[in-house]
């Protein structure tokens, strides 16, 4: 399976997203996540391709980056996955201050 | 805007070890079947009382996952019971302004279930945590996500005060609602503490019933000679109140009217009841409802067949209502659907109401054996039934001492 396919798996059975809708280049938010959604799909990427993320906010914002980030992070390069980006950075949502 | 307003109570919700809806719940009790139960759980084999009473529910029957995720058992319980009152009192009528709507819960020991979960994952040297453990495991989570799936703006607002949370919480919405400051609430309790750990620390207080070697169901005897502690059980109550003109002008059902709320303090010690501290709140929850003790028909009791409370509560009714206590019939009904600490009062007061509308008090199960202590009427071991009950009182103790008495009269 490729990282999308792997990646689709989370959203359809964890989100109940429609595969149809599962694009490269959709938004991860249009598929129903919204800033919690989104560090919980972090917690689903890290169980499903048993890797452990860079604690450092990142920028997902389509299902593209979230392919290519995964990719780089299993290649062992996540640094150049973590762009500055006006999309909602994870870890550290202003929806999620205490 | 007068100066204090009646209180209604528009609608019920019930989860509990008797039955998922009050009518269940109430019809199983008059049935005096109780709900206790040996636990099954494999954990259950390290425990030295493994008894529970617990609620059938599955979450995934009531919330998608994604949600689902996100609640504790105490949250879903919440919610759950939340929706059955708000349906119950027919309240997407109501057009109320939101802001004037609050949410009241009651929780003694709120997520325990993500708690311990939390607590196997830490201290088993485990680092993968589920982010969702903050927002599942905060104290006020049950009352946010109530209040979330209503939409409601006013105060939002949890209680623990341990056994009295519930009867708290509905005390301090009917208070609200009385003094005009607010028009509707959705109050109650919630209560989902049967994991592990939580038994295990009740079990290390000595509070927790032995079996009855005989009849697992019926470990917890109220007011017998041969109490011998409390069963821990889970469930929620939560019910609808409002201002009883706006409910009458709308064409709301009442159940019942909510006229007193009583509280005060033991000051003694943090366990131990004390028989001023129980016939203070007593006569704070008459006096706030302008009654006299005559006026009070039926007690649903603490009763927690602990050796400690029984007793002692069985003395300040007494003070209380003087020689008139061994004519008013006291119900225990935790013999049957169990203590659930932080809710237990509002289901105790969920089939209150039903006492009410339909004249039937319940009993007081597994109480074959006389203790001195105890010589009151409890309406021992079967139901009456065609009795006129125009006023209940319902008693709520704690641990930390915050007594807290509630009194509804018949529509």
């Amino acid at each position: 399976m490729t990282t999308l396919e792997r990646l689709a798996k989370i959203l359809e059975e964890r989100y109940h997203a429609a595969p149809d809708r599962i694009t490269l280049d959709a938004p991860i938010e249009s598929l129903g996540l919204d800033s919690l959604g989104m560090t919980e799909l972090l917690f689903f990427i890290e169980e499903e391709f048993e890797i452990t993320l860079p604690y450092e906010p990142v920028s997902m914002h389509t299902v593209g980056d979230a392919v290519r980030y995964i990719d780089e992070v299993l290649a062992g390069h996540p640094a150049s996955a973590a762009q500055p980006s006006q999309h909602v950075p994870l870890h550290a949502s202003p929806e999620r201050s205490a | 805007m007068s100066r204090t307003r009646r209180v209604a109570i528009t609608g019920i919700g019930v989860l509990s070890p008797l039955g998922n809806t009050p009518e269940e719940a109430f019809e199983n009790a008059a049935a005096g079947r109780s709900a206790i139960r040996r636990l099954e759980e494999p954990w259950a084999q390290r425990l030295s009382s493994p008894l529970a009473a617990c609620v059938k529910f599955e979450g995934e029957a009531h919330f998608e996952p994604p949600r689902l995720r996100m609640l504790d058992r105490v949250s879903q319980f919440a919610v759950v019971a939340a929706r059955q009152a708000m349906r119950d009192a027919r309240a997407e009528d109501a057009r109320i302004d939101t802001d004037r709507v609050g949410v009241f819960l009651g929780t003694g020991m709120g997520a325990a279930r993500t708690t311990d979960d939390g607590y196997r994952v830490f201290y088993g040297g485990g680092e993968r945590v589920n982010p969702f453990a903050v927002l599942r495991g905060m104290n006020n989570a049950a009352a946010a996500w109530v209040g979330a799936e209503f939409k409601i703006s006013g105060p939002n607002l949890t209680y623990s005060t341990a056994c009295s949370s519930a009867a708290v919480a509905i005390g301090e919405a009917w208070m609200r609602i009385r003094s005009g400051e607010l028009d509707m609430a959705i109050a109650g309790g919630a209560e989902a503490p049967l994991t592990y750990g939580a038994l295990k620390a009740w079990e290390a207080l000595h509070t927790l019933a032995r079996e009855d070697p005989a009849d697992v169901s019926a470990s917890c005897k109220p007011f017998a000679g041969n109490r011998c502690g409390m069963v821990l059980a889970e469930g929620a109550a939560l019910f609808v109140l409002e201002d009883w003109d706006r409910a009458m002008a709308r064409g709301a059902r009442s159940h019942a009217e909510l006229t007193g709320y009583g509280l005060a303090t033991d000051l003694a010690h943090i366990t131990r009841p004390s028989v001023a501290g129980q016939v203070a709140a007593m006569r704070a929850a008459l006096r706030s409802a302008g009654m006299a003790p005559e006026s009070i028909d039926h007690i649903n009791a603490h009763g927690t067949g602990t050796q400690a409370n029984d007793g002692v509560e069985t003395a300040a009714i007494k003070e209380v209502f003087g020689e008139r206590a061994y004519r008013i019939p006291v119900s225990a009904t935790k013999s049957m659907h169990g203590h659930l600490l932080g809710a237990t009062g509002a289901l105790e007061l969920a089939l209150a109401l039903f006492t009410l509308e339909r004249g039937v008090l319940l009993p007081t199960m597994h109480l074959q054996v006389p203790a001195p202590e105890c010589d009151l009427d409890y309406v021992a071991n079967r139901a009456r039934h065609g009795v006129t009950v125009r006023c209940v009182m319902s008693n709520s103790f704690a641990f930390g001492g915050t007594n807290a008495v509630l009194i509804v009269r018949r529509k």
